[in-house]
């Protein structure tokens, strides 16, 4: 295969370019005319009020707006200079390299074990890879010291919490260069959402982490550089400090100190 | 302020608010109450007609049940059942088999990769099967598998055609297990990368399994009871079958032929009761072994469908 998503060295220091995006409903336009670079190994916020298209837009980084039956995507989406929605590329290799952490906990029925291995078996890697890949995972995702010692025991019985970074363990597994995050703390109580959200910078020394939050003292918090949307249109995107203190926008200054939203 | 809540000091709650005075909801309470009786009640009328058929085959069957019942053949109007208990096991294998082959594809097709209006039609098309008398797929059997083939009355006729009559049911059990898998697992093993084929066999099958098990079983129980299909297809014999080309008996068959002898009672009688009889205990047998398997194995969904 020639336009599969291989490992060309990254044109420049942004792993993903959003280039002038428009994604359609058949009776409204949900996201108009998006253009945004994403930095590696960086975190970037999302952020903007209910319904603003924040889902919708990370949908279309890793191409699961396929499975959105009549949404029509308009424009590009370039991962280290190649537009993943090219006729040539497979959204199953594109998925492998960008992956998704949905808001609530999304354990699949099967052993701890299993869960984090999931993503490997379908790759059919070595066993003693996979041994070695879920161990890691685990570590990585915090939870190693919690469960380490049980990698058998059903993963729909761990707490929410556990859950949630079970899920990001599974997505670590497969190496992704991107990995979207959409609210990934908002089902969790404050502890385990703070757990979840001290990984976010450890998990983008090694690759771009995109998320979504409601959260805007999250996004203050984690964010390096922070969008903000609205209705469908990108409003502004700015290291987080500016885009928090001296927004240039005034949607964005009213949004900030809550006037909406 | 007469307000008993937080006014501080002994106040006691006023009377009516912790003892009813209406008495609304006593009687709700004593409804509640005969609810409590009735259920049950309607429960055991349901299964008196059940229970008391399940008597009349066991008073008649059991008392002239013997081991050679099972392992020996028809002799006259006597002698024992193996050859029709062989051909039933011989067709429900061959009718499970295809059901369960063509059903799973079909529910897989349906649930996952079919246009909705494809699945619609699919869908509609399966209920029209399941909906065709049983009698009119002996007839189309009998045309196509025995008479048009040449092969005359065979196991294969009739194992083939109880797989189509089973095929509705497996079916739409699959179809309707495998689309309520919740969707946010199919997200999920998607976005980790799945193909649509992966993510069936290794996520939506298994969940679905205990419920696609119940709809086979239930295919199984309804194959087993049907006479005359099979009867147009596999015709019949009182010696076991060594070949899926020859005629075979079978226990339904057994039923309604044994017991329909005009001018025999008796010993023949008596074959047709233990044949009903032996029905029975293979549905029970089937029903208690996919209940178990399905227990164990819903326990470990539990959480899933919060
Ligand atoms: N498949 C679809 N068909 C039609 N409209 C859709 C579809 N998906 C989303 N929308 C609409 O697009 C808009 C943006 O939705 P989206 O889920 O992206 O918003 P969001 O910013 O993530 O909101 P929230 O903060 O509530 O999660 C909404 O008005 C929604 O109704
Ligand atoms: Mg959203």
């Amino acid at each position: 295969m020639s336009a599969t998503l291989g490992d060309v060295p990254p044109p420049d220091a942004s792993v993903l370019t959003v280039e002038h995006l428009s994604v359609r409903a058949p009776t409204k336009t949900i996201l108009s005319d998006i253009s945004i670079e994403f930095p590696d190994k960086d975190v970037t916020g999302i952020i903007g009020p209910s319904g603003c298209g924040k889902t919708t837009l990370i949908r279309t980084l890793n191409r699961m707006i396929d499975t959105s039956p009549g949404l029509v995507v308009e424009g590009r989406v370039r991962y280290r200079g190649q537009d993943i929605y090219d006729r040539a590329v497979n959204p199953v290799l594109v998925r492998q390299r960008i992956g998704m952490v949905f808001q609530r906990p999304t354990v699949f029925p099967l052993s701890v074990f299993e869960n984090v291995a999931f993503g490997l078996r379908l790759q059919r890697a070595e066993e003693s890879t996979v041994e070695e890949v879920v161990r890691r995972s685990l570590v990585r995702a915090g939870l190693w010291n919690e469960i380490g010692n049980d990698l058998d025991q059903p993963a729909l019985e761990l707490s929410g919490g556990q859950q949630q970074r079970l899920c990001i363990a599974r997505a670590l597994a497969i190496e992704p260069r991107v990995l979207l995050f959409d609210e990934p703390t908002s089902s969790l109580d404050p502890i385990a959402a703070q757990k979840v959200e001290e990984l976010f910078a450890e998990l983008a020394r090694d690759f771009a982490v995109i998320i979504v939050t409601h959260n805007l003292t999250q996004a203050a918090r984690v964010a390096s550089r922070t969008a903000f949307l609205y209705q469908g249109r990108l409003v502004e995107f700015a290291p987080t400090e500016e885009l928090f203190e001296r927004p240039r926008e005034r949607l964005t200054q009213e949004y900030i100190t809550g006037r909406f939203g | 302020m007469t307000g008993p809540a937080g006014a501080g000091g002994p106040a006691l709650a006023p009377r009516n608010e912790l003892v009813d005075s209406s008495g609304r909801l006593r009687r709700r309470l004593l409804f509640d109450r005969a609810i409590g009786w009735a259920l049950p009640l309607a429960f055991v009328a349901v299964l008196f007609p059940l229970f008391d058929m399940l008597y009349w085959i066991s008073t008649r069957a059991l008392p002239t049940f013997t081991w050679a019942t099972l392992t020996e053949n028809q002799v006259g109007t006597g002698g024992g059942l193996y050859p029709m208990i062989l051909g039933t096991l011989v067709l429900i294998a061959l009718g499970t088999a295809l059901s369960t082959g063509i059903g799973l594809v079909a529910g897989f097709y349906t649930s996952e990769y079919a246009p909705a209006p494809v699945a619609r039609v699919a869908r509609i098309a399966g209920n029209l099967l399941a909906g065709v008398p049983a009698i009119v797929l002996g007839y189309f059997g009998y045309f196509l598998l025995v008479l048009y083939t040449h092969w005359g009355f065979t196991a294969l006729a009739g194992g083939i055609t109880l797989g189509i009559f089973m095929t509705p049911y497996v079916y739409r059990t699959a179809d309707v297990a495998l689309s309520n898998v919740p969707p946010s697992q199919r997200e999920a093993a998607l976005a980790m990368g799945s193909r649509r084929d992966q993510y069936l066999v290794r996520i939506a099958f298994p969940i679905a399994l205990p419920t696609i098990l119940t709809g086979i079983f239930f295919a199984m129980a309804l194959g087993l009871g049907e006479a005359a299909p099979i009867l147009f297809t596999a015709g019949f014999s009182s010696t076991p079958i060594t070949s899926l080309m020859q005629p075979t008996g079978f226990l339904s068959g057994a039923v309604w032929l044994f017991y329909d002898f005009p001018s025999t009672y008796g010993s023949f009688l008596g074959l047709a009761f233990q044949a009903a009889f032996l029905s029975v205990v293979i549905v029970l047998a089937l029903n208690v072994a996919v209940q178990l398997f399905s227990d164990r194995y819903r326990e470990r969904l539990r959480g899933l469908y919060q």
